[in-house]
């Protein structure tokens, strides 16, 4: 057993490694991130999760929900640390498993991964408590340097692999499989077993939807989907001729969605926080010199820190950093970079996810009763791989990671040669005849990939084999 | 995809769930009467114990510097503990706004004299479970804006009674805080024993030892009342007539003073008197107490401060919606740290509070403490950009909305001259 394979065992019975260890990790992952871009190129299959804050345990019951590394391949979306009680075990352990299996793990920065945000929220302290100095600290912030801002998932299907929960077989998923192809989101359990299935629309219908999706007359599309328990009722309320299981505004699957005629989907772009004014190409992202603490205004602060919201264009953040922006901004960026999706994480929401902005964008928070006080549940994000070979288009952003040796590239070639019937007369497919459609319906969003969303629950602290402090929560009495 | 080596942690949940059931049992059969007894003594000293972590609380908030409170640092014994923004904001916000409606109620009962001294007060406050709560000693030791120009400082507030009721061993600790800091013999008298000040204006007022000793006192008042714990004391600047009173009375013997009011285990405070305009202060206090009891207090000081049109007011801050998520939580959460709040059962939504105000007031408003924080007319915008500088902006803004929005400050108030509208 090598000694990673010792740090990862030792690490995830949630005890912390020697200072010298640490040291030596740091070192180690530093030179891994320095090799990565600032936005990183993923190819899908891929299991994405937003801010951990330190719950190890609560992570460990994301392991096992979405499936162990390196059988799974994760993107996190930053905010490792603070707030929770282990977040130096927590970061410790993500980032050994990156530096074991750098091409299955994606670690893109949070605004917590910041040494002056460390000081107020508490992974400063628990490293002073832990070591009795700051050293493990100061590694921990240059590795934060060093951590890409943003990925790209390219290649993701729009639908959805056989589930894949550990009680696959039962017989909800029997049954769910007979119309996957259609099945553009689906939720399921920590169990595997699925809550609830929105379909994607038929092609004619979906795309006079599409032209609809534009009116202003959509009072509740943005109001997300997210919660399991209001799905089943929620649905056509608006779209008197959607289809049956059509799902509720705001989903990709509602009437108003505009997506859904399963043509291959965009590339999705993962970020912490959000859009920034500064930035209207994802290529511009790449330009900024990241290696440094997070600044307290710019593209890289506002990629860390901002919002979506109810608003048109851009508003001033309350919480002092980063912007706010409107579903304007998201469909306008996204189709200017052939995205189908943003995804996200940095917001507490009370069901695990949500999507927003005709589900062109979406929060995924994986925390799950965050701070050990909210009482809300976690989810994470799964992109199936897109096996038909024409999921991926030609992109100009569409640069070849390292993390799939090139692979992208094959596959960007392969797409050209399909161009042409790429969508499977599904429309959308390559790029030419994509060209035209956009012609006709303009701003429509992309058809998003298919997703499933896995939506779990806070772990017992007090588990066996792993240290428990009972955590306090901090109340106003 | 799935990892079927990691332990699903869930599974264990149940066997822990009846762990924490049969320590839960406690309150649910008919427990022996010692074991009832030593229970509730176990909630009370948990309740004595939620004062020390909001005189903690406190001190955090003043040592970053969101609020100011000379007296902060001497009610907590151990070290500063740095809490984190979102509960330093939720100290800040809800006393700026009980602050602010104290100083309504101050403002509008101050009447015209200012200068003769010896003058006895004319208002009073009474504060519930009042603990270590500094408000008193802020008032007294407030200076009116125009001190500066003078060589004497004046004070800004005058001719106020204000009474604090807690257990008797907080009095008592409070009495020896009070004997023994230096800074605060320079804002009050020597604190003399409540007592003896107090006219006899009730027949007794029965303490257990006394019913233990044979008395026939057909209502037993099982709930300490201590006059020999009690303690008062002048604000040290002679011109201001301002009082501090601590009254060593668990609030269920007044609820049980209450409820039998031709008993003569009927209570007077002394110092307390009946036709001032008067102002209660329940900050995190009645909630603890039974939904019976919580009333029974409200109608103790109702019907004690007479004629209705003597201005009576009340600010109440309190924890609401137990239902959502984050309130199941809450009530979880505090449940195994041993805190009950039994009249959050009752008073489930903002709107409960209002509706449970308005049986002893006229008025009542309410406001949840992110809207206070969000409202205008409560926190200015220059004080609000002042305390989002102080650790450099709150990240945590959804978990603020959801924790600040189950917390309420409500008021309520009657009687002639006293409007605490607010302009909510």
């Amino acid at each position: 057993m090598s000694d990673l394979d010792k740090a990862i065992a030792q690490l995830r019975a949630c005890r912390p490694i020697p200072e010298a260890q640490v040291r030596e990790l740091c070192h180690k992952a530093r030179e891994l991130l320095v090799e990565e871009g600032n936005v990183v190129t993923v190819t899908a299959p891929v299991t994405i999760c937003g801010d951990i804050h330190g719950q190890f345990h609560d992570l460990m019951e994301l392991f096992r929900v979405g499936g162990d590394v390196p059988d799974t391949n994760y993107l996190f979306m930053g905010d490792f640390v603070d707030r929770g009680f282990y977040s130096l075990e927590s970061f410790l352990l993500l980032l050994c498993l990156k530096v074991r299996y750098p091409d299955r793990m994606t670690l893109i920065r949070g605004n917590h991964e910041s040494r002056q945000i460390t000081t107020v929220y508490g992974f400063y302290d628990e490293c002073l408590r832990k070591y009795g100095s700051a050293n493990v600290w100061r590694y921990c912030c240059d590795v934060f340097d060093y951590l890409a801002l943003g990925a790209i998932v390219l290649g993701a299907s729009n639908t959805l692999s056989p589930g894949s929960g550990p009680s696959a077989s039962g017989p909800t998923m029997t049954e769910t499989r007979v119309d996957a192809d259609e099945t553009e989101i689906e939720v399921c359990n920590a169990d595997g077993q699925v809550i609830s299935t929105f379909r994607r629309q038929e092609q004619t219908s979906g795309r006079m939807r599409g032209g609809g999706g534009r009116s202003p007359a959509r009072p509740t599309a943005s109001n997300g989907i997210g919660s399991a328990t209001d799905s089943s009722g929620a649905n056509n309320g608006l779209t008197g001729a959607a289809p049956n299981k059509s799902g509720p505004p705001g989903s990709g699957a509602s009437g108003s969605s505009g997506g859904s005629i399963g043509n291959p989907a965009g590339a999705v772009l993962c970020v912490h926080g959000g859009l920034s004014p500064l930035i209207d190409m994802v290529d511009k992202i790449r330009l900024l010199d990241r290696k440094q603490e997070v600044p307290h205004e710019g593209a890289m602060c506002d990629l860390l820190w901002s919002d979506p919201d109810e608003i048109d264009g851009w508003g001033l953040s309350p919480r002092g950093a980063g912007f706010l922006f409107g579903a304007d901004i998201v469909k306008v960026f996204n189709h200017r970079n052939d995205l189908s999706l943003i995804a996200r994480a940095h917001q507490l929401v009370m069901e695990g996810f949500k999507e927003m902005f005709d589900a062109s964008i979406v929060t995924v928070w994986s925390a799950p009763n965050y701070c050990y006080r909210c009482g809300n549940v976690a989810a994470l994000l799964e992109l199936s791989e897109d096996d038909s070979g024409l999921g991926i288009f030609s992109r100009s952003n569409g640069d070849v990671g390292r993390s799939d040796g090139g692979q992208g590239g094959q596959q960007q070639q392969q797409q050209h040669q399909h161009g042409g019937q790429g969508g499977g007369g599904q429309g959308g497919g390559g790029g030419p005849q994509r060209g035209v459609l956009m012609e006709n319906d303009l701003m429509a969003p992309r058809s998003g990939p298919a997703r499933r969303y896995r939506v779990f629950q806070a772990a017992p602290q007090d588990s066996r084999g792993m240290p428990a402090k009972k955590p306090v929560a901090d109340y106003f009495l | 995809m799935s990892a079927p080596a990691i332990p699903n942690l869930l599974s264990l949940r149940g066997g822990l769930g009846r762990a924490g059931g049969g320590r839960g049992r406690r309150g649910g059969g008919p427990p022996s009467a010692s074991a009832s007894a030593s229970a509730t003594a176990q909630h009370d000293a948990t309740i004595q114990g939620t004062d020390d972590d909001a005189a903690i609380s406190r001190l955090s908030a003043v040592e970053i510097g969101y609020l100011g409170d000379p007296f902060a640092r001497l009610f907590v014994p151990g070290p500063v503990v740095r809490r984190l923004p979102i509960i330093n904001r939720g100290t800040y916000t809800r006393t700026t706004a009980i602050d602010l409606l104290v100083d309504r109620f101050l403002a509008q009962t101050a009447g015209t004299t200012a200068d003769d001294a010896g003058q006895e007060p004319t208002r009073q406050i009474v504060s519930l479970g009042a603990g270590t709560d500094t408000r008193a000693l802020r008032l007294f030791s407030e200076l009116s804006s125009s001190s500066s120009s003078s060589t004497t400082p004046i004070p800004k507030h005058r001719n106020i009674a204000y009474h604090e009721i807690d257990f008797p061993a907080i009095c008592t600790r409070k009495l020896q805080t009070v004997r023994a800091s230096l800074q605060l013999r320079s804002i009050l008298s020597d604190p003399v024993p409540a007592a003896p000040a107090s006219p006899p204006t009730s027949t007794s007022t029965t303490s257990p030892s006394t019913q233990e000793d044979g008395s026939s006192s057909p209502n037993p008042n099982p709930y300490p009342y201590s006059p020999s714990s009690s303690w008062h004391s002048r604000a040290a600047y002679p011109t201001s007539n301002n009082q501090l009173w601590c009254h060593a009375l668990d609030l269920r013997a007044l609820a049980h003073s209450s409820s039998t009011p031709t008993s003569p285990s009927k209570i007077t405070l002394p110092g307390l008197s009946p036709t001032l305009p008067t102002l209660l202060i329940s900050e995190c206090c009645l909630c603890y107490l039974s939904p019976a009891d919580a009333r029974a207090v409200l109608a103790y000081f109702s019907s004690h401060i007479s004629p209705p049109e003597t201005p009576l007011g009340l600010v109440l801050y309190e924890p609401v919606r137990p239902d959502d998520a984050f309130g199941r939580m809450m009530v979880s959460n505090l449940a195994a740290r041993r805190i009950r709040m039994p009249t959050l059962d009752v008073y489930r939504s903002p709107q409960d509070q209002e509706r449970r105000l308005l049986g002893d007031f006229a008025h009542a408003r309410q406001m949840t403490v992110d809207a206070i924080w969000d409202a205008e007319g409560w926190v200015p915008e220059e004080e609000k950009e002042r305390v989002e500088r102080l650790e450099g902006g709150l990240d945590e803004l959804e978990e603020w909305k959801l924790l600040a929005g189950h917390y309420i400050v409500a008021w309520g108030w009657r009687g002639v001259g006293v409007d605490l509208d607010m302009g909510v």
